[in-house]
């Protein structure tokens, strides 16, 4: 198939700038240029499509790496504890409980998170199964984005809910596939609040969690990135 | 809640607070260790790694020039000490694949195909990627820099990340059309 983006500089252009588009780390003017191509070039569009489904899987492959294990904060403290420095210290701050826990918190080994979420996919199919029952019923109505009590701000969420036909079993591998887990819910009018990652995850991530979720129809009737 | 800049830590540790070392190392370590994971495919050589990235960020703190952001500034360590490990692997022959392109241990996208998941599909040919490839794609993708902030990284001009870039988009698509996908480009 010929390439006609390829064949004109103007458009290559613009197309190698279509990732940082994507991103959001483009000018302005980059930026508004290139949404006056897309408004008039389906070729163009097709192909931000494509970065955006490569941006979304990418995310979800580094989200699948874990973390480091607490040993290395302990051992770089180690190191530091025993790295000789040319001046004297001005400041001698032991570390805090809260900074403490901070590193600790973000330092699970991924198995110890990986037991958690085989925990929660028990909850999630019973859930599946009752939020399916409310789907068929037709429980309608407008969703809050407000906070639930007690769910940390350390942490990313979207707001969803299932398909009136989706299965228990698919509920739970998708869960299983996003490692996502339900922090509140189901409310009245049939939506869950759900952990999608860690505050390491930032909006546009968020956001391409929520596209690729939206895709699968079958499973997800409505996902909209939560605060 | 006020929250410190990752500039005033650095400031900090530059005076040997280690308190701020550990918010900076909280804030930063899952980041950093797994672009490193991405390079250097083992865990414990990442952590490893990472270990050597936030020592020499202790040692040079008071170096720290405001002109790249202090995540732009770790990244760039991490990946001369990730390659520098790959380095000393391959010349040690524990290693000779290095910058080549690397059979990850995920299914082959043919298989993941068969399995009817397209997402895991292109995610098994991310792995398929060469390390040059990979960690553009991983930088600009996941770790969300900027053409400027891929050159510092990277070290390269900034209208080779773009085309570095192009081509590595350009490969993925042949991978996946190789695997049975064809998404219309290449």
């Amino acid at each position: 198939m010929t390439d006609n983006i390829a064949t004109d500089p103007k458009r290559t252009e613009l197309e190698e700038l279509l990732p940082f588009y994507a991103n959001g780390r483009i000018s302005a003017g980059d930026r508004a240029r290139i949404e006056k191509a897309l408004a008039g070039d389906p070729e163009l569009v097709m192909r931000l499509d494509i970065v955006r489904e490569d941006m979304a899987e990418t995310t979800l492959l580094n989200e699948s790496l874990g973390a480091p294990s607490h040993r290395a904060l302990d051992r770089l403290m180690d190191r530091i504890e025993a790295e000789p420095r040319e001046a004297p210290l001005l400041t001698r701050a032991k570390g805090g409980l809260m900074a403490w826990l901070g590193g600790w918190l973000s330092a699970q080994p991924p198995r110890r998170l990986a037991y958690a979420s085989a925990a929660a996919l028990v909850l999630i199919a019973i859930q599946g199964v009752a939020l399916t029952g409310l789907a068929v019923r037709g429980t309608g109505g407008s969703f809050e984005t407000a906070s639930a009590p007690g769910t940390r701000p350390s942490e990313r969420y979207v707001m969803l809910s299932f398909a009136a036909d989706a299965k228990a079993s698919d509920i739970a591998a998708f869960f299983k596939r996003y490692e996502a887990s339900v922090v509140d819910g189901p409310r009245a009018n049939g939506f869950f609040k759900v952990r999608v990652g860690d505050a390491s995850l930032t909006t546009a991530q968020v956001d391409a969690i929520a596209a690729r979720m939206k895709a699968e129809g079958a499973i997800i009737s409505f996902v909209a990135p939560a605060p | 809640m006020h929250t410190e800049s990752d500039e005033d830590l650095v400031k900090r540790i530059a005076s040997g607070d280690r308190l701020a070392m550990k918010v900076l190392f909280s804030r930063h370590q899952v980041r950093v260790y797994r672009f490193v994971l991405r390079l250097v495919r083992d865990e414990t050589l990442a952590e490893d790694v990472i270990s050597d990235v936030f020592m020499d960020l202790w040692r040079q703190a008071d170096r720290f020039e405001a002109r790249a952001s202090v995540a732009t500034w770790l990244l760039a360590i991490a990946r001369n000490k990730a390659y520098s490990l790959l380095r000393k692997r391959r010349d040690a022959g524990l290693d000779d694949d290095f910058a080549e392109s690397i059979e990850d241990e995920a299914d082959d996208p043919e298989i993941v195909l068969q399995k009817q998941d397209k997402g895991l599909a292109i995610r098994a040919c991310l792995a398929k990627l060469t390390l040059e490839h990979r960690e553009v794609i991983d930088l600009v993708y996941y770790h969300e820099t900027s053409v400027e902030e891929v050159a510092r990284i990277v070290g390269i001009p900034e209208n080779t990340v773009k085309t570095r870039l192009f081509h590595a988009r350009k490969k993925l698509g042949d991978v996946l059309k190789a695997a049975g996908i064809d998404r219309g480009w290449p």
